[in-house]
């Protein structure tokens, strides 16, 4: 049994058409509890892809991707969803919230599919968007909130489900400078304070300047893995 | 919370979702007013056939419907028809002496269908005085008077007193003529039943064709639905006659009361399926341009069981606003239709032997019915928008732009 969050063995996702592309070739990766990871290299390196695979959104053509010690490349698609609930939380580039709902049912939501308590659900909804500086934002919807604003509230909702670590793809992308610095600020107090771990895929140097790792993607392999 | 996600996604696009409550409402209601319609027009043609041309049932020579032989008179007619008065639930009996005659006016001649009444009598069954147009139902002329359609007076130039020679051959095959003068003119806007068709008093018409019996007895009861089975009683008690039901009579009504239902079924049938299209078309604009959102919910682990069941309540819940309207409106337009009447406006429906003024009827069942169509419909239309959706892969669907 390995100590690691995330163990990835021999992973490889090609996709198949006139010409065989190779976006994931052969990773093998190990991310421990806590870290707050940077995955990053130009476009088309495959930093996406090996997010999704690691969150289980998508399905390696060959190798392992251990969470916690169990291989969710064999699980069913239904399975993986109930995993993905369970176990992982995510950060959206677009925020990608429900616009119909307020910060506070959006955060609230997933706990709801977790079937958590409703006197749980509120005392933690509460707590995490405090946390995240919107505890006067409760009832807004996402359109009277500004983009720094959603992207907290998404990040609330990652962390809502109590993940074993938070997903984020490009969670600054469509951020201001003064935002952005703010949002990490946000999601290294998390990672420090509470031990969140959390794993971007970024080419936002703000964002590689802040992570404790970077692992440095080109072709679908590593081609460094530095801690800083 | 996925019912209050389902309903406020309604909302998001406050124009589309009324389109989409108005096409169920209006599609309900085309259903159910087209059924009314044609509920109507039956019952009117029902009623037109029963109380003015065949009552509810007759009882005949057996062989008289074949052969239309003056000869082939129903023996003991009176004594039968006294039989029949006294049965409960009828309202009136009339006994008909029949003869196909040679009219002759001043200005031409052909052939007529001359009906032999008691006139207070066949009042009862056909109500033949409430059409009166002109002049008086046989009364003011004492000898031979004749009452006869608006439509044979228009063709012979007849006109109240107007004199006409009816010619008749009598049971012994001889060649019998009287005059007649015209009493009164009736119109009941049944292009068939008052083509060439004359009434005379039932004595007058005996001493042309040499009979005391009739040829027909025709019975209104007050209960249409009995018709049957107290037709089929006289039947068993009169072997040797032949004793039928207005359905029966009325060969071609079986046929065509059978063929309105079916127009009736492909009627709302393509109503309903114009009404799926729209909906599969709107609820499939809804899923498509939340793609990132639904990617989203499945990325973060929204199961297939509750997208699914999201987007099926949402068109449910504009069913469920939309088939109420619809049902309100139907039943607001047939009610006021039902006392005010559609009127068609040409007399092509008369030609036919249908009202040119339509009264639209249902009844609570058929309500019942269109209303589970719509709805069943409704959610059929929903399926497709909902697999789409649940097709959509969530790594993908989540960097939809």
């Amino acid at each position: 049994m390995s100590n690691y969050v995330i163990e990835t063995k021999g992973l490889k996702k090609y996709y198949q058409g006139a010409v065989e592309v190779h976006a994931v070739d052969g990773v093998d990766l190990q991310i421990e509890d806590d870290e707050f990871t940077a995955i990053v290299g130009p476009s088309g390196s495959g930093k996406t892809t090996l997010l999704n695979l690691i969150g289980g959104l998508d399905r390696p053509t060959d190798g392992e991707i251990l969470v916690n010690g169990q291989d969710i490349s064999q699980l069913t698609e239904n399975q993986l969803i109930d995993f993905r609930l369970k176990h992982i939380g995510f950060v959206f580039q677009s925020y990608n919230l429900i616009p119909v709902l307020t910060a506070k049912e959006n955060t609230e939501f997933i706990m709801l599919m977790q079937k958590t308590p409703k006197a749980e659900r509120e005392e933690r909804v509460l707590a995490l968007l405090e946390e995240v500086g919107l505890g006067d934002k409760l009832n807004s919807r996402p359109t009277q909130l500004s983009g720094g604003q959603q992207q907290r509230v998404a990040v609330a909702r990652a962390l809502a489900s109590k993940p074993d670590f938070v997903l984020a793809d490009e969670p600054t992308a469509n951020l201001d400078s003064h935002t952005a610095a703010n949002l990490l600020d946000l999601m290294a107090q998390l990672n420090k304070e509470e031990g969140v771990t959390f794993i971007f895929s970024t080419h936002d140097q703000r964002v590689i300047d802040r992570a404790r790792r970077v692992i440095t993607l080109e072709d679908g392999k590593i081609v460094s893995d530095i801690r800083q | 919370m996925i019912l209050k996600v389902a309903w406020r996604n309604i909302w998001r696009n406050r124009i589309r979702s009324m389109v989409i409550i108005i096409a169920i409402a209006l599609g309900l209601w085309a259903g159910v007013f087209a059924s009314a319609f044609v509920v109507g027009m039956m019952q009117e043609k029902v009623e037109s056939i029963i109380r003015l041309e065949m009552s509810d049932f007759q009882i005949h020579h057996a062989e008289y419907r074949d052969e239309m032989d003056v000869k082939m008179v129903i023996e003991n007619s009176q004594q039968i028809a006294e039989d029949i008065r006294e049965k409960d639930g009828v309202i009136g009996v009339s006994q008909r002496v029949l003869a196909n005659a040679m009219i002759n006016s001043a200005s031409k001649n052909g052939g007529v269908q001359v009906v032999g009444i008691d006139p207070a009598k066949e009042a009862v069954v056909s109500e033949i005085d409430q059409y009166l147009d002109t002049g008086a139902y046989f009364e003011g002329i004492k000898r031979n008077p004749i009452y006869l359609s608006k439509r044979v007076a228009e063709e012979y130039n007849l006109r109240i007193r107007s004199k006409v020679v009816l010619t008749v051959q009598d049971v012994n095959r001889e060649i019998s003529a009287a005059s007649f003068r015209v009493v009164g003119i009736f119109n009941t806007n049944n292009g068939p039943f008052d083509e060439g068709r004359v009434y005379v008093r039932h004595e007058d018409l005996e001493g042309l064709v040499g009979t005391h019996e009739a040829h027909q007895i025709a019975t209104l009861l007050n209960n249409h639905d009995s018709a049957e089975s107290i037709a089929s009683q006289f039947a068993a008690k009169h072997p040797d006659l032949e004793v039928l039901p207005w359905l029966d009579l009325a060969t071609g009504m079986r046929l065509i009361i059978e063929m309105t239902d079916t127009y009736t079924y492909y009627i709302v049938g393509i109503i309903m399926l114009a009404l799926l299209f729209s909906i599969v078309n709107t609820m499939l604009m809804a899923v498509l341009e939340r793609v990132r959102e639904l990617g989203m919910l499945m990325a973060v682990g929204m199961n297939k069981v509750r997208v699914f069941a999201m987007i099926m309540f949402e068109t449910v819940m504009l069913a469920l606003i939309g088939g109420p309207a619809g049902l309100i409106l139907s039943y607001l337009s047939i009610r006021y239709f039902n006392h005010a009447g559609i009127n068609l406006g040409t007399d092509v429906y008369a030609d036919l032997g249908f009202s040119s003024i339509i009264y639209p009827d249902l009844d609570a069942g058929s309500y019942l019915g269109v209303s589970i169509m719509v709805v069943s419909m409704t959610i059929i239309a929903a399926i497709y928008p909902a697999m789409k959706a649940l097709k959509l892969k969530p790594a993908e669907a989540v960097r939809k732009i």
